[in-house]
């Protein structure tokens, strides 16, 4: 198997994970996850640099193991873990067999957009291309079908991963500041949405996003 | 010149601003005063002008830092209605000095520094539109115009005020859109918005535009099928309404196409059918509205309604060749400004002294306050049109350019002929209410009435003079 | 392209300043030193800003950090916007925020986390307009997110938190869309110049924009336009706006409203430049004729209903920033000059107004229009600085949206577009019935019993004064200097020559007439 058909495969591990990561019951298991979904991320990176023998590649593997893989997912689980809701249940929206088969559908049609694209640099990676533009809409679904507002944080990571490998896959030589101020961009972020939905659930005791409806119109 | 009008402009916003800054006691007084120096301005500006043997200037040049602003035209026609609406502005200034005051039965007030403020910068934007060259110039101020009126509509500041100056507002903003796309129009073609580009405009443009211009002003000017702003203004105080729904705001409609018409060199027919039709449609409509009113002020609304679709009659047959009817529909323009005025202030003055201006409970007035009774009469004969009134004298013109131009074509013979039975029946019905209210004995309510205060005796007994006179001044200028 | 230090402290006062009031402690004793020290560091940005937008209106595009900063004359006008809006907006903080101590409405933390997130935030949207780098134009969006999210959950109640996290939560996502684009913008240069570093400046994109892969450059433009719209508040995006404006502390409303949108409708027009030069103008033009379209009729009737004047003057803002977009759509010099122009007097009239609401809710402690009344009586000076506001944003002359309304209503008609162009006064006129309500209903009337007569202290009047000047004198004529640099930000747009003039109807008619001609291509 070359390695560009292993990073096909590993990118279609990816959608295994993060369904995984919306589906899971608590916040915590969601930033385990995820946590692996970063290291899948972390394993095409490296994949790809063995491949178009990119310098840059295995340091935006490096980064993104301390950012993705550590520090992101040990944030969550500090922050989120004291945070409960025991009235908002899983709050899903849909049940998770309707999530798998939204997923099949988004990944289809991220398949019929990106045959369209006639680029050269990513002929032999268009699956893992399609992937990637699909990841990023399970994570926009995420956010649309999750009452949790956690789970919601996890949503927008995953849109991040799925640009951050679109970027890899397209412009594999780009320069590592490039990644680095993505990378600490979706670590504030986190941080940001942690913090705010601490105090959320401090002064209104919920972390149901319907509940959050005092403003209207 | 331009320095002249450009005084009668600037001096009343200067006044508005000083208004706003004094306290206010102070503000009748600026009111007045500033007025009168916009007056004195522009009777300077005639007295030059006519020095001069009324040569028509028009300059772009007003400089502002190293920016052109607006453009002026100082001619026959613009000096003449500047005059009627400074000097109206003024009488209405001092009349109201005494109209808001606690003793006022119908609505006791103090005045406050808003009326003065608006009131002022209302004819600073009058006498701007009137003297302006531009489109754009005419845009500016008709805007300024229109958020004035709804200040100064709304000025009781209860629901039922805000909501008809509401209307007003809307209405006439709405059909401003007419003039946004006239300037539009103008500009991309010509590059330019000098009314004086019109002339070079292609025929079907030139259409367009004039209908887009024709269009704001019935709206203005409170025509079919843009007129129900107008009765429900009422709700200002009566002496806004004699300024706002006689003499200036609802000119601003039949000024604006007055001057396009002058501009435009020749003017397709259309224009004229279109806007003798609807002024027809409009003068039936008003006088059909005439006969449920029971408030002076109502009936005096739709009046208003009819008066100003006579002079959209008469500028659209000058269309047809018709130059008669033009200088009469001018001349009405200036004739109905003081007649109008005076019968609002009338009802006012009814308001002020007996608290009601509802027509069935009024009589005798003639027995108690002879100077009402006279006005009351002179101003109901001078609005229908009976000699030596001057509306008399405007009208005759305007019909006597129907016929002529009747002659080639039938169907204006037609409208003219419906106008002049209007004309006819509504002299009939004004006379009913004469008949009842001016002579006899006073009734409980007039009995009752307090007397009227010098400033506004003065005032009307200047516009009753007036109402004779005016026509002979609008003819000798016009010439 | 001269390298300059000036981009590069234009960046640094706020950021020290920031950082200054952080490590300042936060104590009842110290909340003076802390004022100290914001009014010095606005007054520090407005005299580098000033002279960073001289230098570049002197013709000189200036850069700094190897090309990674740039400001062009587009550039410019934006950062002149951010430094005049932060300082007037920051003076009136100064009275407004100490107000709200003295009630009780936050403690010396509260008005230390204001001061440091105000800097950060003023620090993050220069950052935005003088990036040349795209990957960081986005970073530096995505901030302005996470620097302001504090800002309006800063009172810490339920409706401010919740304000926040949609903000946040839909700001955030927005964005990652813009990183979409993002980075198939860059992707799709990187694999077109030979120099992969380079791919990711504006300026190489934009001087070879032709040589862009045409079905990338379209899917990265709706990527970008759905990522930076949400920023900017553009239908159907809007949904954090209302919130956000509305929950904000005053001067922060008037910040996001007057400054932070349009930071986020600079961006879109920097992917404009980029999507005409390599696929045609008309794709770009129909879609943000379709979002600004849209923004104008929902925002216009959505505004109308409104009870609550922040969140009226929230949904004007979505209004005018659909009626820039619609400006961009329309195109041409006129338009893009229309819309440049309507940005900046957009953002004084509605900062304006953010203040005068701000003056409301320190004189009656609500913004339900039910229950104010009689503004001006009982404090005149607002009531009618109010009123000027108003009749500012319902597009009457002589206040300068009537000047910037007509030329997009102009460039409407000149590319040939009248039935939107009549819709959109037909709503416009929807909307001067929404602001001669707040007339009506709240500055006139009679004032409630527990009102006292008196009016805000001088710290927030002076800044809304200075602004009724600037909303007064750019509706009766755009000042030389000003127009000169928004036309020459126009002329980047369009890629013409610096020539094309922009000015009010009335000033020097001739000049307008060329900018409503073609414009004659860059030699």
């Amino acid at each position: 198997m070359s390695g560009l058909q292993l990073a096909n495969g590993l990118a279609g591990l990816l959608i295994v994970t993060s369904l995984l990561v919306i589906t899971a019951k608590r916040p915590t298991t969601s930033a385990f996850f995820y946590a692996l979904q970063s290291l899948v991320l972390v394993g095409i990176f490296v994949t790809l640099a063995g491949v178009t023998g990119s310098h840059e590649l295995y340091l935006w593997a490096g980064t993104s193991v301390v950012t993705k893989v550590l520090l992101v997912p040990i944030l969550m689980t500090r922050l989120f873990g004291r945070l409960d809701d025991p009235k908002l249940g899983t709050g899903e929206r849909i049940s998770p067999a309707v999530s798998v088969l939204m997923a099949a559908v988004v990944l289809a049609l991220c398949f019929a957009v990106v045959s369209g694209v006639s680029l050269p640099a990513v002929a032999a990676t268009k699956p893992a291309l399609a992937v990637s533009l699909a990841h990023f809409f399970l994570g926009l679904a995420a956010i649309v079908t999750q009452r949790n507002i956690l789970k919601q944080v996890f949503g927008y990571c995953l849109m991040e991963n799925g640009s951050h490998l679109t970027l890899a896959l397209m412009a594999a030589k780009a320069p590592e500041l490039v990644e680095v101020g993505i990378a600490t961009d979706a670590i504030f972020a986190v941080v940001i949405l942690g913090v705010l939905g601490t105090q959320i659930h401090r002064t209104l005791g919920t972390l149901d996003a319907d509940q959050l409806t005092s403003l209207k119109g | 010149m331009l320095n002249l009008a450009l005084a009668t402009i600037l001096t009343p916003f200067l006044g508005a601003v000083l208004v706003a800054l004094s306290p206010q006691p102070v503000a009748k007084h600026l009111g007045r005063a500033f007025a009168g120096l916009a007056l004195a301005f522009v009777l300077g500006l005639a007295a030059v002008f006519a020095a001069a043997g009324k040569p028509t200037v028009a300059r772009t040049v007003i400089a502002f830092g190293d920016v052109e602003i607006l453009g002026f035209a100082v001619d026959t026609v613009s000096v003449l209605v500047a005059v009627a609406v400074v000097a109206i502005g003024l009488l209405v200034a001092i009349y109201s000095g005494d109209y808001f005051s606690k003793d006022n039965r119908e609505h006791a007030d103090i005045g406050r520094r808003r009326f003065w403020a608006f009131l002022l910068v209302f004819i600073g934007a009058m006498a701007g539109l009137v003297f302006t060259s531009t489109v754009i110039g005419q845009l500016v101020f008709f805007e300024i115009t229109g958020a004035c009126s709804w200040a100064l509509i709304g000025y009781y500041e209860k629901p039922k005020p805000f909501a008809s100056a509401l209307k007003a507002l809307i209405i006439t903003h709405l059909a401003s859109l007419g003039l946004y796309l006239a300037a539009a129009l103008l500009f991309l073609d010509t590059g330019t918005f000098s009314l004086g580009a019109l002339a070079g405009l292609p025929a079907g443009l030139k259409t367009v535009v004039l209908l887009a211009i024709l269009v704001a002003a019935w709206g203005k000017s409170a025509q079919l099928p843009f007129h129900m702003w107008l009765p429900d203004a009422m709700e200002a105080p009566t002496p806004v309404s004699a300024y706002l729904h006689a003499a200036s705001m609802v000119k601003v409609g039949v000024y604006i196409f007055a001057r396009s018409l002058m501009s435009a060199g020749e003017v397709p027919e259309i224009i004229g059918w279109v806007g003798s039709i609807m002024a027809v449609a409009t003068l039936i409509y008003g006088f059909v509205m005439y006969l449920p009113q029971a408030d002076l002020k109502r009936l005096l609304a739709y009046s208003t309604i009819t008066q100003l679709a006579y002079i959209f009659l008469g500028l659209s047959l000058s269309v047809f060749g018709s130059k008669l009817a033009f200088d009469g529909a001018i001349a009405h323009i200036f004739n109905h400004a003081f007649a109008k005025t005076l019968f609002f202030l009338v009802a006012g003055a009814l308001s002020f002294t007996a608290g009601t201006r509802m027509l069935p409970v009024l009589r005798g007035i003639l027995a108690k306050s002879p100077v009402l009774g006279v006005g009351f009469v002179v101003a109901a004969l001078a609005i229908t049109g009976v000699p030596p009134f001057s509306g008399f004298f405007s009208k005759f013109a305007i019909f006597a350019g129907g016929f002529e131009v009747g002659a080639t074509h039938p169907v204006l013979m037609v409208l003219t002929v419906v106008a002049l039975l209007e004309s006819v029946a509504s002299f009939a019905w004004f006379l009913k209410w004469v008949g009842r209210t001016v002579p006899g004995e006073p009734s409980e309510t007039m009995a009752a009435a307090q007397p009227l205060p010098a400033a506004m005796k003065l005032v009307l007994g200047i516009l009753i003079v007036m109402t004779v006179v005016s026509s002979f001044v609008a003819t000798a200028w016009l010439g | 392209m001269v390298p300059s230090v000036l981009p590069l402290l234009a960046l640094a006062v706020p950021l020290v300043a920031a950082i200054g009031i952080a490590l300042l402690p936060a104590r009842d004793g110290t909340t003076r030193r802390t004022e100290t020290l914001h009014l010095g560091a606005i007054a520090a940005l407005s005299a580098v800003v000033l002279a960073l937008v001289v230098e570049v209106a002197r013709g000189t595009d200036v850069s700094a950090l190897g090309g990674w900063l740039y400001v062009d004359p587009l550039a410019a006008v934006f950062v002149a916007l951010i430094g005049l809006i932060g300082l007037l907006t920051g003076l009136y903080a100064w009275g407004y925020v100490r107000h709200d101590l003295e009630h009780g409405e936050i403690g010396p933390r509260g008005h230390k986390i204001f001061h440091v997130f105000f800097h950060l935030f003023l620090f993050t949207m220069l950052l935005v307009v003088t990036s040349n780098n795209i990957v960081m134009m986005w970073v530096a969006v995505e901030a302005t997110t996470l620097g302001s999210a504090f800002l309006v959950g800063l009172y810490g109640k339920r409706p401010s938190l919740e304000a926040a996290w949609k903000y946040v939560i839909i700001g955030t996502v927005g964005v990652a869309f813009g990183l979409y684009g993002t980075v198939l913008t860059y992707a799709d240069g990187a694999s077109v110049l030979a120099d992969h570093e380079g791919a990711i400046l504006w300026t190489n994109l934009a001087a070879h924009a032709s040589a862009l892969d045409p079905m990338l450059v379209k899917i990265a433009f709706v990527f970008v336009l759905i990522g930076f719209g949400t920023k900017a508040g553009l239908f159907p995006m809007h949904a954090w706006l209302p919130d956000a404006h509305s929950e904000a502390p005053s001067p922060v409303s008037a910040l996001l409203s007057a400054v932070l949108l349009k930071c986020a409708l600079f961006v879109v027009i920097r992917y404009l430049i980029l999507t005409t030069r390599a696929v045609g103008a008309d794709f770009p033009q129909i879609l943000l004729m379709i979002l600004g379209f849209a923004s104008v009729a929902v925002a216009s009737f959505l505004l109308y209903v409104q009870k609550d004047l922040k969140r009226k003057l929230a949904y004007s803002s979505v209004e005018h920033i659909g009626l820039i977009a619609l400006a961009l759509g329309f195109g041409g010099p006129l338009g893009i000059g229309a819309a440049i122009l309507h940005a900046v007097n957009h953002s004084l009239a509605k900062a304006l107004i953010f203040c005068g609401s701000g003056n409301v809710l320190m004189k009656y402690g609500t913004r339900d229009l039910g229950e104010v009344k009689g503004l001006l009586r009982v404090a005149p000076a607002s009531g009618v600085m109010m009123m000027i506001g108003s009749l500012a944003l319902a597009g009457f002359p002589p206040f300068n949206l009537f000047v910037s309304e007509f030329l997009i209503l102009g460039a409407g008609i000149a590319s040939g577009h009248w039935v939107v162009t009549g819709l959109v006064v037909l709503l416009l006129t929807v909307t001067v019935a929404a602001f001669v309500q707040i007339v009506s209903g709240s500055v006139l009337g009679k004032a409630p019993e527990r009102i006292g007569v008196g009016d805000v202290g001088w710290r927030a009047l002076a800044p809304m004064g200075v602004l009724v000047a600037l909303v007064v004198v750019m509706g009766v004529a755009v000042p030389r200097p000003v127009a000169r640099l928004i036309e020459d930000a126009t002329a980047v747009v369009v890629g013409a020559d610096r020539a094309t003039p922009i000015a009010a109807p009335w000033q020097k008619a001739e000049p307008i007439a060329r900018l409503a001609a073609p414009a004659a291509p860059r030699s």
